[in-house]
Protein backbone atom coordinates (compact mmCIF):
# COMPACT_ATOMS: atom_id res chain seq x y z
CA UNK A 1 0.00 0.00 0.00
CA UNK A 2 2.48 2.36 0.69
CA UNK A 3 4.86 1.43 -2.16
CA UNK A 4 1.85 2.20 -4.28
CA UNK A 5 0.92 5.49 -2.48
CA UNK A 6 4.91 5.95 -3.31
CA UNK A 7 5.11 5.95 -6.97
CA UNK A 8 1.88 7.96 -7.51
CA UNK A 9 3.47 10.41 -5.63
CA UNK A 10 6.28 10.33 -7.57
CA UNK A 11 4.69 10.40 -10.82
CA UNK A 12 2.96 13.49 -8.86
CA UNK A 13 6.12 15.15 -8.23
CA UNK A 14 7.20 14.65 -12.20
CA UNK A 15 4.14 16.58 -13.29
CA UNK A 16 3.79 19.43 -10.62
CA UNK A 17 7.97 19.65 -11.27
CA UNK A 18 6.77 20.05 -15.38
CA UNK A 19 4.09 22.38 -15.24
CA UNK A 20 6.09 24.47 -12.60
CA UNK A 21 8.70 24.74 -14.70
CA UNK A 22 7.32 24.99 -17.70
CA UNK A 23 3.87 26.79 -17.46
CA UNK A 24 3.05 30.34 -15.67
CA UNK A 25 1.60 29.23 -12.30
CA UNK A 26 0.19 32.13 -9.99
CA UNK A 27 1.63 31.51 -6.80
CA UNK A 28 3.84 28.97 -7.85
CA UNK A 29 4.37 25.20 -6.36
CA UNK A 30 1.94 26.47 -3.56
CA UNK A 31 -0.59 27.95 -6.22
CA UNK A 32 -0.98 24.10 -7.95
CA UNK A 33 -3.55 22.38 -6.32
CA UNK A 34 -3.56 18.94 -7.66
CA UNK A 35 -7.14 18.80 -8.44
CA UNK A 36 -7.34 21.89 -10.58
CA UNK A 37 -8.45 22.53 -13.60
CA UNK A 38 -5.10 23.71 -15.64
CA UNK A 39 -7.08 24.96 -18.63
CA UNK A 40 -9.98 26.75 -16.08
CA UNK A 41 -6.96 28.37 -13.88
CA UNK A 42 -5.43 29.79 -16.92
CA UNK A 43 -2.09 27.78 -16.42
CA UNK A 44 -2.31 25.67 -19.29
CA UNK A 45 -3.08 26.95 -23.24
CA UNK A 46 -3.40 24.69 -26.49
CA UNK A 47 0.32 25.00 -27.05
CA UNK A 48 0.89 23.87 -23.49
CA UNK A 49 -1.11 20.70 -24.23
CA UNK A 50 1.42 19.74 -26.62
CA UNK A 51 4.44 20.87 -24.75
CA UNK A 52 2.47 18.30 -21.73
CA UNK A 53 2.04 15.38 -24.50
CA UNK A 54 5.25 15.64 -25.25
CA UNK A 55 6.67 15.38 -21.94
CA UNK A 56 4.62 12.47 -20.86
CA UNK A 57 5.41 10.29 -24.35
CA UNK A 58 9.16 11.20 -23.49
CA UNK A 59 9.07 10.78 -19.59
CA UNK A 60 6.85 7.72 -19.62
CA UNK A 61 7.65 5.99 -22.58
CA UNK A 62 3.68 6.03 -23.47
CA UNK A 63 2.00 7.13 -26.85
CA UNK A 64 -0.68 9.01 -26.41
CA UNK A 65 -3.56 8.78 -29.09
CA UNK A 66 -5.72 11.56 -30.15
CA UNK A 67 -8.87 10.37 -28.74
CA UNK A 68 -6.91 10.57 -25.49
CA UNK A 69 -6.43 13.91 -25.83
CA UNK A 70 -9.20 15.12 -23.25
CA UNK A 71 -9.63 17.06 -20.17
CA UNK A 72 -10.86 13.92 -18.51
CA UNK A 73 -7.51 12.46 -18.92
CA UNK A 74 -5.11 15.79 -18.91
CA UNK A 75 -6.55 18.41 -17.12
CA UNK A 76 -5.38 18.81 -14.10
CA UNK A 77 -2.59 16.90 -11.67
CA UNK A 78 -4.43 14.32 -10.53
CA UNK A 79 -5.92 13.29 -13.77
CA UNK A 80 -2.49 13.12 -15.48
CA UNK A 81 -1.22 11.00 -12.32
CA UNK A 82 -4.46 8.70 -13.54
CA UNK A 83 -3.72 8.41 -16.87
CA UNK A 84 -0.05 7.50 -16.55
CA UNK A 85 -1.61 4.77 -13.95
CA UNK A 86 -3.39 3.01 -16.24
CA UNK A 87 -1.54 3.45 -19.58
CA UNK A 88 1.42 2.01 -17.85
CA UNK A 89 -0.55 -0.56 -15.79
CA UNK A 90 1.20 0.92 -12.42
CA UNK B 1 -30.82 41.94 -19.93
CA UNK B 2 -31.83 38.60 -20.12
CA UNK B 3 -30.35 36.34 -22.18
CA UNK B 4 -32.17 34.91 -25.20
CA UNK B 5 -31.20 33.86 -29.46
CA UNK B 6 -31.72 37.09 -30.57
CA UNK B 7 -29.60 38.69 -28.10
CA UNK B 8 -27.11 40.20 -30.88
CA UNK B 9 -29.99 41.70 -33.33
CA UNK B 10 -28.72 44.86 -33.91
CA UNK B 11 -30.40 48.07 -35.34
CA UNK B 12 -28.61 48.10 -38.83
CA UNK B 13 -29.18 51.63 -39.95
CA UNK B 14 -28.57 52.88 -36.36
CA UNK B 15 -25.09 51.11 -36.02
CA UNK B 16 -24.34 52.39 -39.68
CA UNK B 17 -24.55 55.52 -38.65
CA UNK B 18 -22.37 55.36 -35.65
CA UNK B 19 -19.37 53.25 -37.30
CA UNK B 20 -19.59 55.96 -40.53
CA UNK B 21 -19.21 58.59 -37.63
CA UNK B 22 -16.58 56.72 -36.47
CA UNK B 23 -14.81 56.38 -39.72
CA UNK B 24 -15.17 59.83 -40.54
CA UNK B 25 -13.73 60.79 -37.14
CA UNK B 26 -10.53 58.52 -37.27
CA UNK B 27 -9.86 60.16 -40.69
CA UNK B 28 -9.77 63.64 -39.57
CA UNK B 29 -7.83 62.76 -36.30
CA UNK B 30 -5.26 61.51 -38.28
CA UNK B 31 -5.50 64.23 -40.81
CA UNK B 32 -5.94 61.27 -43.71
CA UNK B 33 -7.30 62.07 -47.18
CA UNK B 34 -9.30 58.41 -47.02
CA UNK B 35 -8.64 54.76 -46.46
CA UNK B 36 -7.42 51.62 -48.01
CA UNK B 37 -9.01 48.48 -47.21
CA UNK B 38 -7.72 45.16 -47.99
CA UNK B 39 -9.81 43.37 -50.03
CA UNK B 40 -9.84 39.40 -49.55
CA UNK B 41 -13.12 38.10 -50.71
CA UNK B 42 -14.46 37.57 -47.99
CA UNK B 43 -16.87 38.71 -45.66
CA UNK B 44 -15.51 40.89 -43.03
CA UNK B 45 -13.40 43.41 -45.42
CA UNK B 46 -15.70 43.13 -48.15
CA UNK B 47 -18.45 45.16 -45.02
CA UNK B 48 -15.36 47.17 -43.85
CA UNK B 49 -15.23 48.61 -47.39
CA UNK B 50 -18.99 49.27 -47.81
CA UNK B 51 -18.45 51.11 -44.44
CA UNK B 52 -15.64 53.20 -45.84
CA UNK B 53 -17.52 54.12 -49.01
CA UNK B 54 -20.53 55.06 -46.97
CA UNK B 55 -18.72 57.13 -44.38
CA UNK B 56 -15.61 58.91 -46.92
CA UNK B 57 -17.24 58.56 -50.60
CA UNK B 58 -15.66 55.88 -53.03
CA UNK B 59 -13.31 58.32 -54.17
CA UNK B 60 -11.38 58.11 -51.20
CA UNK B 61 -11.34 54.46 -50.39
CA UNK B 62 -8.84 51.98 -52.08
CA UNK B 63 -9.13 48.94 -52.41
CA UNK B 64 -6.22 46.51 -52.33
CA UNK B 65 -6.17 43.09 -53.27
CA UNK B 66 -3.08 40.85 -52.36
CA UNK B 67 -3.51 37.37 -53.93
CA UNK B 68 -0.55 34.94 -53.24
CA UNK B 69 -0.39 31.29 -55.45
CA UNK B 70 -2.14 29.62 -52.65
CA UNK B 71 -4.97 31.78 -52.66
CA UNK B 72 -8.41 30.71 -53.68
CA UNK B 73 -9.27 31.81 -57.24
CA UNK B 74 -12.67 33.07 -56.48
CA UNK B 75 -10.69 35.31 -53.78
CA UNK B 76 -9.71 37.31 -56.13
CA UNK B 77 -13.25 36.84 -58.16
CA UNK B 78 -15.46 38.07 -55.69
CA UNK B 79 -12.97 40.59 -54.13
CA UNK B 80 -13.47 42.62 -58.16
CA UNK B 81 -16.54 42.18 -58.22
CA UNK B 82 -17.30 43.60 -55.30
CA UNK B 83 -14.96 46.74 -55.75
CA UNK B 84 -16.78 47.20 -58.87
CA UNK B 85 -20.09 47.16 -57.33
CA UNK B 86 -19.39 49.68 -54.94
CA UNK B 87 -17.43 51.41 -57.51
CA UNK B 88 -14.08 51.92 -56.00
CA UNK B 89 -10.37 52.20 -56.99
CA UNK B 90 -8.73 48.51 -56.57
CA UNK B 91 -5.30 47.82 -57.18
CA UNK B 92 -3.88 44.05 -57.42
CA UNK B 93 -0.15 43.15 -56.35
CA UNK B 94 0.97 39.73 -56.06
CA UNK B 95 2.64 38.82 -53.13
CA UNK B 96 3.95 35.24 -54.20
CA UNK B 97 7.16 36.66 -55.36
CA UNK B 98 7.85 38.37 -51.74
CA UNK B 99 7.11 35.13 -50.18
CA UNK B 100 9.12 33.43 -52.20
CA UNK B 101 11.94 35.92 -51.61
CA UNK B 102 11.63 35.08 -48.45
CA UNK B 103 11.41 31.23 -48.37
CA UNK B 104 7.59 30.77 -46.85
CA UNK B 105 6.88 28.10 -48.70
CA UNK B 106 10.19 26.60 -48.61
CA UNK B 107 10.70 26.51 -45.02
CA UNK B 108 7.23 25.97 -44.51
CA UNK B 109 7.03 22.99 -47.00
CA UNK B 110 10.45 21.33 -44.79
CA UNK B 111 8.51 21.28 -41.84
CA UNK B 112 5.71 19.56 -43.74
CA UNK B 113 8.21 16.80 -45.33
CA UNK B 114 9.44 15.91 -41.33
CA UNK B 115 6.11 14.54 -41.13
CA UNK B 116 5.40 13.05 -44.45
CA UNK B 117 8.48 13.10 -46.48
CA UNK B 118 7.11 12.18 -50.15
CA UNK B 119 5.56 16.01 -49.74
CA UNK B 120 6.07 18.06 -52.36
CA UNK B 121 4.50 20.93 -54.34
CA UNK B 122 2.18 19.26 -56.01
CA UNK B 123 0.80 18.46 -52.84
CA UNK B 124 -1.75 20.32 -50.52
CA UNK B 125 -2.03 21.07 -46.96
CA UNK B 126 -3.66 22.88 -44.34
CA UNK B 127 -3.52 22.32 -40.17
CA UNK B 128 -6.84 22.42 -37.76
CA UNK B 129 -8.21 21.73 -34.87
CA UNK B 130 -10.67 18.73 -33.37
CA UNK B 131 -14.04 19.14 -34.89
CA UNK B 132 -16.96 19.81 -33.26
CA UNK B 133 -16.69 20.73 -29.50
CA UNK B 134 -19.71 20.62 -28.80
CA UNK B 135 -20.13 16.90 -29.70
CA UNK B 136 -16.84 15.26 -28.34
CA UNK B 137 -14.92 16.78 -25.84
CA UNK B 138 -10.89 17.29 -26.87
CA UNK B 139 -8.37 19.46 -26.27
CA UNK B 140 -7.36 21.96 -28.90
CA UNK B 141 -4.35 20.15 -30.90
CA UNK B 142 -3.37 20.77 -34.28
CA UNK B 143 -3.34 17.83 -37.23
CA UNK B 144 -1.26 18.79 -40.45
CA UNK B 145 -3.64 17.17 -43.11
CA UNK B 146 -2.11 17.03 -46.55
CA UNK B 147 -3.25 15.74 -49.87
CA UNK B 148 -1.70 14.22 -53.05
CA UNK B 149 -2.23 15.06 -56.43
CA UNK B 150 -4.61 11.87 -56.47
CA UNK B 151 -6.66 13.40 -54.32
CA UNK B 152 -5.56 10.85 -51.27
CA UNK B 153 -5.16 12.58 -47.83
CA UNK B 154 -3.39 12.03 -44.70
CA UNK B 155 -3.10 13.40 -41.17
CA UNK B 156 -0.79 13.21 -38.37
CA UNK B 157 -0.97 15.36 -35.25
CA UNK B 158 1.62 17.81 -34.95
CA UNK B 159 4.13 18.57 -32.18
CA UNK B 160 4.95 21.98 -31.01
CA UNK B 161 7.59 22.59 -33.18
CA UNK B 162 6.34 21.43 -36.31
CA UNK B 163 3.32 23.94 -34.96
CA UNK B 164 5.74 26.71 -34.58
CA UNK B 165 7.66 26.09 -37.69
CA UNK B 166 4.12 25.80 -39.98
CA UNK B 167 2.36 29.07 -38.14
CA UNK B 168 5.58 31.05 -38.28
CA UNK B 169 5.79 30.75 -42.28
CA UNK B 170 2.20 31.32 -42.98
CA UNK B 171 1.37 34.41 -40.62
CA UNK B 172 4.13 36.12 -43.29
CA UNK B 173 1.57 35.97 -45.98
CA UNK B 174 -0.59 38.33 -43.58
CA UNK B 175 2.27 40.15 -42.37
CA UNK B 176 3.42 40.78 -46.02
CA UNK B 177 -0.15 41.98 -46.91
CA UNK B 178 -0.29 44.56 -43.89
CA UNK B 179 3.27 45.86 -45.23
CA UNK B 180 1.76 46.12 -48.69
CA UNK B 181 -1.46 48.32 -47.37
CA UNK B 182 1.22 50.74 -45.77
CA UNK B 183 3.02 51.11 -48.55
CA UNK B 184 -0.03 52.41 -50.62
CA UNK B 185 -1.58 54.47 -47.05
CA UNK B 186 1.59 56.35 -46.57
CA UNK B 187 2.12 57.09 -50.68
CA UNK B 188 -1.36 58.16 -50.65
CA UNK B 189 -2.20 59.55 -46.87
CA UNK B 190 -4.94 56.98 -46.49
CA UNK B 191 -5.43 55.07 -43.27
CA UNK B 192 -5.40 51.56 -43.18
CA UNK B 193 -8.70 49.96 -42.14
CA UNK B 194 -8.88 46.98 -40.36
CA UNK B 195 -11.45 44.14 -40.60
CA UNK B 196 -11.29 41.84 -37.47
CA UNK B 197 -14.31 41.30 -35.96
CA UNK B 198 -15.19 40.75 -32.34
CA UNK B 199 -15.60 37.06 -32.56
CA UNK B 200 -11.85 36.87 -33.89
CA UNK B 201 -10.84 39.53 -31.60
CA UNK B 202 -11.66 37.98 -28.38
CA UNK B 203 -10.41 34.61 -29.31
CA UNK B 204 -6.50 35.70 -31.09
CA UNK B 205 -8.04 34.49 -34.03
CA UNK B 206 -5.65 37.16 -36.26
CA UNK B 207 -1.92 37.73 -36.52
CA UNK B 208 0.45 39.86 -34.74
CA UNK B 209 1.68 42.71 -36.99
CA UNK B 210 -0.41 41.14 -40.12
CA UNK B 211 -4.28 41.45 -40.31
CA UNK B 212 -4.16 42.94 -36.64
CA UNK B 213 -1.67 45.73 -37.74
CA UNK B 214 -3.92 48.55 -38.96
CA UNK B 215 -4.80 52.00 -37.63
CA UNK B 216 -8.68 51.60 -36.89
CA UNK B 217 -11.25 48.48 -36.30
CA UNK B 218 -14.75 49.09 -36.74
CA UNK B 219 -15.65 46.02 -36.97
CA UNK B 220 -13.99 45.08 -33.57
CA UNK B 221 -16.90 45.87 -31.63
CA UNK B 222 -19.26 43.12 -33.66
CA UNK B 223 -19.90 39.40 -33.61
CA UNK B 224 -19.69 37.64 -36.61
CA UNK B 225 -23.61 37.33 -36.53
CA UNK B 226 -23.65 40.93 -36.54
CA UNK B 227 -21.17 41.50 -39.21
CA UNK B 228 -23.08 39.39 -41.19
CA UNK B 229 -26.34 41.43 -40.58
CA UNK B 230 -24.96 44.75 -41.65
CA UNK B 231 -23.31 42.99 -44.77
CA UNK B 232 -26.87 42.51 -46.31
CA UNK B 233 -28.05 45.60 -45.12
CA UNK B 234 -25.71 47.64 -47.08
CA UNK B 235 -25.85 44.75 -50.16
CA UNK B 236 -22.62 42.99 -50.21
CA UNK B 237 -23.16 40.47 -53.25
CA UNK B 238 -24.55 37.34 -52.18
CA UNK B 239 -21.24 35.61 -53.38
CA UNK B 240 -19.66 36.68 -50.79
CA UNK B 241 -21.88 36.92 -48.27
CA UNK B 242 -23.18 32.83 -48.92
CA UNK B 243 -19.13 31.94 -48.70
CA UNK B 244 -17.80 29.83 -46.06
CA UNK B 245 -15.44 31.69 -44.10
CA UNK B 246 -11.85 30.65 -44.68
CA UNK B 247 -8.66 32.14 -43.28
CA UNK B 248 -7.25 31.48 -47.10
CA UNK B 249 -3.98 30.94 -46.06
CA UNK B 250 -3.51 27.17 -46.69
CA UNK B 251 -3.38 25.48 -50.12
CA UNK B 252 -5.77 22.96 -49.11
CA UNK B 253 -9.03 24.34 -48.04
CA UNK B 254 -10.05 24.94 -44.58
CA UNK B 255 -12.71 26.95 -43.26
CA UNK B 256 -12.22 29.16 -39.96
CA UNK B 257 -14.61 26.31 -37.68
CA UNK B 258 -12.03 23.66 -38.84
CA UNK B 259 -8.95 25.76 -38.44
CA UNK B 260 -9.85 27.69 -35.42
CA UNK B 261 -13.21 27.67 -34.00
CA UNK B 262 -14.35 23.86 -33.67
CA UNK B 263 -18.14 24.94 -34.14
CA UNK B 264 -20.43 27.36 -36.16
CA UNK B 265 -20.32 31.15 -36.04
CA UNK B 266 -24.09 31.04 -35.21
CA UNK B 267 -23.55 28.85 -32.03
CA UNK B 268 -20.20 30.58 -31.47
CA UNK B 269 -21.42 34.28 -30.97
CA UNK B 270 -24.28 33.51 -28.47
CA UNK B 271 -21.73 31.27 -26.42
CA UNK B 272 -18.68 33.92 -26.88
CA UNK B 273 -21.65 36.58 -25.56
CA UNK B 274 -22.49 34.34 -22.42
CA UNK B 275 -19.12 33.68 -21.71
CA UNK B 276 -17.85 37.27 -21.92
CA UNK B 277 -21.19 38.50 -19.98
CA UNK B 278 -21.20 35.63 -17.54
CA UNK B 279 -24.71 34.42 -18.27
CA UNK B 280 -24.85 31.40 -16.15
CA UNK B 281 -24.45 28.14 -17.45
CA UNK B 282 -27.68 26.63 -16.71
CA UNK B 283 -29.40 29.62 -18.77
CA UNK B 284 -27.82 29.64 -21.21
CA UNK B 285 -28.27 25.41 -22.06
CA UNK B 286 -32.05 26.42 -21.55
CA UNK B 287 -31.92 29.14 -24.02
CA UNK B 288 -29.12 27.62 -26.57
CA UNK B 289 -30.44 24.04 -25.67
CA UNK B 290 -26.94 22.49 -24.66
CA UNK B 291 -26.12 20.45 -21.62
CA UNK B 292 -24.24 22.27 -19.00
CA UNK B 293 -21.20 20.24 -19.69
CA UNK B 294 -21.38 21.67 -23.43
CA UNK B 295 -21.75 25.02 -22.17
CA UNK B 296 -19.10 24.80 -20.08
CA UNK B 297 -16.97 22.63 -22.91
CA UNK B 298 -17.26 26.16 -24.84
CA UNK B 299 -16.14 28.52 -22.08
CA UNK B 300 -13.29 26.54 -21.11
CA UNK B 301 -11.98 26.44 -24.82
CA UNK B 302 -12.70 30.59 -25.02
CA UNK B 303 -10.69 30.84 -22.52
CA UNK B 304 -8.05 28.82 -23.48
CA UNK B 305 -7.65 30.86 -26.71
CA UNK B 306 -7.36 34.11 -24.91
CA UNK B 307 -4.73 32.93 -22.53
CA UNK B 308 -2.58 31.95 -25.62
CA UNK B 309 -3.03 35.07 -27.34
CA UNK B 310 -3.76 37.34 -24.53
CA UNK B 311 -0.28 38.93 -25.66
CA UNK B 312 -1.36 39.91 -29.20
CA UNK B 313 -3.20 42.91 -28.58
CA UNK B 314 -2.70 46.37 -27.24
CA UNK B 315 0.96 48.31 -27.11
CA UNK B 316 4.11 46.67 -26.14
CA UNK B 317 4.83 46.81 -22.38
CA UNK B 318 7.16 49.37 -21.78
CA UNK B 319 8.52 50.04 -17.99
CA UNK B 320 6.38 53.15 -17.82
CA UNK B 321 3.56 50.59 -18.50
CA UNK B 322 0.87 50.37 -15.66
CA UNK B 323 1.15 46.30 -14.38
Amino acid sequence: MSGERNARDGIRDQFRGFIIGNFAVPGGEAGLKNDASLLEEGIMDSTGVLDLVMFIEETFGIQVKDEELTPENLDSVDRLVTFVEKRTGR
Amino acid sequence: MAFHKDILRIDCEAETKRICSFIRQQVGDMRKAGAVVGLSGGIDSALSSELCVRALGKEKVLGLLLPEKESSPVSAEYAGKHARKMGIACETFDITATLDAFGVYDRRDSVIRAVFPDYDASWKSKISLPADLLSRDALSFFTLKVQDAAGNVRSARLKNEGLRGIVAATNVKQRTRMVSLYYYAEKENRLVCGTTNKSEAVQGFYVKYGDGGVDIEPLQHLYKNQVYQLAEHLGVIREIIERAPSPDTYSFVVTDEEFYFRMPYGTLDLLLYAWENRVPVGEVGAVMDLTEEQVKRAFRDFTSKQNATRYFGGAPPTLDSPN
